[in-house]
């Protein structure tokens, strides 16, 4: 049975992937997908800490993660089609300002 | 068993280097469908069935085909030029990511099992969907109906952010009226109006360009 710990570290590794996408990428769809890789690490401790225990708590969040993630992801597409209609670029670094 | 975990573990880092890294969207959309089924297959060796089979259907199945719609819908493949806005910002989120990524790993070798791993695993009852819906419909009921409430709002708002305004016969002339009024709901009036909209926005994008440069 492989332990606990090894399913943490994974987690960690793929969450700081995840950060480092969102630091580095431009087009706000890229910088998306990053924030998926950081959700998904968060999943897999949950899961490995819901064995540990013995728990289905963790097991129970994590539906109710991916389930907030489907309503993240439809609502954060349409502004960026929104976005896209209006301005014509996705890129994060043009879309610093408040104003439409 | 550590065998399957370090294949799934290798595919799941392998596939959120290409999300990462990669210069075309859909490559980076198809690493992270590689990701997600690995860690659909991790959620299996953790004793949670329910949740790998919902794992592939709503990630990798319906998130993904949005993401994968929107990417080819945008044509998000054609590269941004430009100077980055901070210097060295690339080099500051991997000594970021390596110092995040270092700390985790150092937490995750001091944990210990609060009680024995193969009478935890027994607990879990195989993470079916019958115990694991249980939980849901049971403990965490609350939580449940607040996410389909949730879900509710977030089909509404998606339509209603993507909605283009539509033209309103007052303002316009009475000739241009006549032509956009007519039948409910005919495409055909909303299409002939789209081409004048998207000028517009375009003018006003130029116009802001140029203030910029």
């Amino acid at each position: 049975m492989v332990p606990t710990s090894y399913y943490i570290a994974l987690s960690g590794l793929l969450f700081a992937m995840g950060m480092i996408g969102v630091l580095t990428r431009r087009t706000a769809i890229m910088v998306f997908l990053s924030v998926e890789l950081m959700l998904n690490a968060a999943n897999i401790a949950l899961v490995a800490f819901a064995r540990s225990w013995g728990d289905l708590t963790g097991q129970t969040a994590v539906f109710i993660v991916m389930t907030l993630a489907a309503a993240e992801v439809a609502i954060g597409l349409a502004i960026i089609v929104a976005i896209f209609r209006k301005r014509e670029t996705t890129n994060v670094d043009d879309l610093a300002a408040m104003k439409g | 068993m550590m065998i399957a975990f370090i294949l799934l573990g290798a595919l799941t880092l392998v596939g959120g280097v290409i999300t990462i890294a990669a210069k075309n969207a859909v490559h980076a959309a198809l690493g992270l469908v590689g990701t997600l089924i690995s860690v659909a297959g991790l959620f299996a060796t953790l004793n949670a069935s329910f949740l790998a089979a919902t794992q592939v259907i709503v990630y990798a199945g319906a998130i993904m085909v949005l993401f994968l719609f929107v990417i080819m819908l945008l044509n998000a493949n054609a590269p941004i030029t430009g100077r980055d806005p901070i210097p060295f910002v690339r080099e500051l989120a991997g000594l970021g990511g390596v110092v995040l990524a270092g700390s985790f790993v150092i937490l995750a070798v001091s944990y210990k099992d609060p009680r024995p791993l193969a009478e935890a695993t027994t607990a879990l009852g195989g993470g079916s969907a019958s115990v694991v819906g249980e939980t849901l419909l049971t403990r965490f009921l609350l939580p449940f109906e607040a996410v389909s409430i949730l879900l509710l709002v977030a089909i509404v708002g998606a339509v209603a952010l993507v909605q283009r305004p539509v033209p309103q016969p007052d303002d316009v002339p009475d000739s241009e009226a006549e032509l956009l009024a007519p039948p409910v709901g005919s495409a055909i009036s909303r299409g002939g109006h789209q081409p004048a909209f998207q000028q517009q926005s375009l003018q006003h994008s130029n116009d802001e360009g140029e203030v910029r440069a």
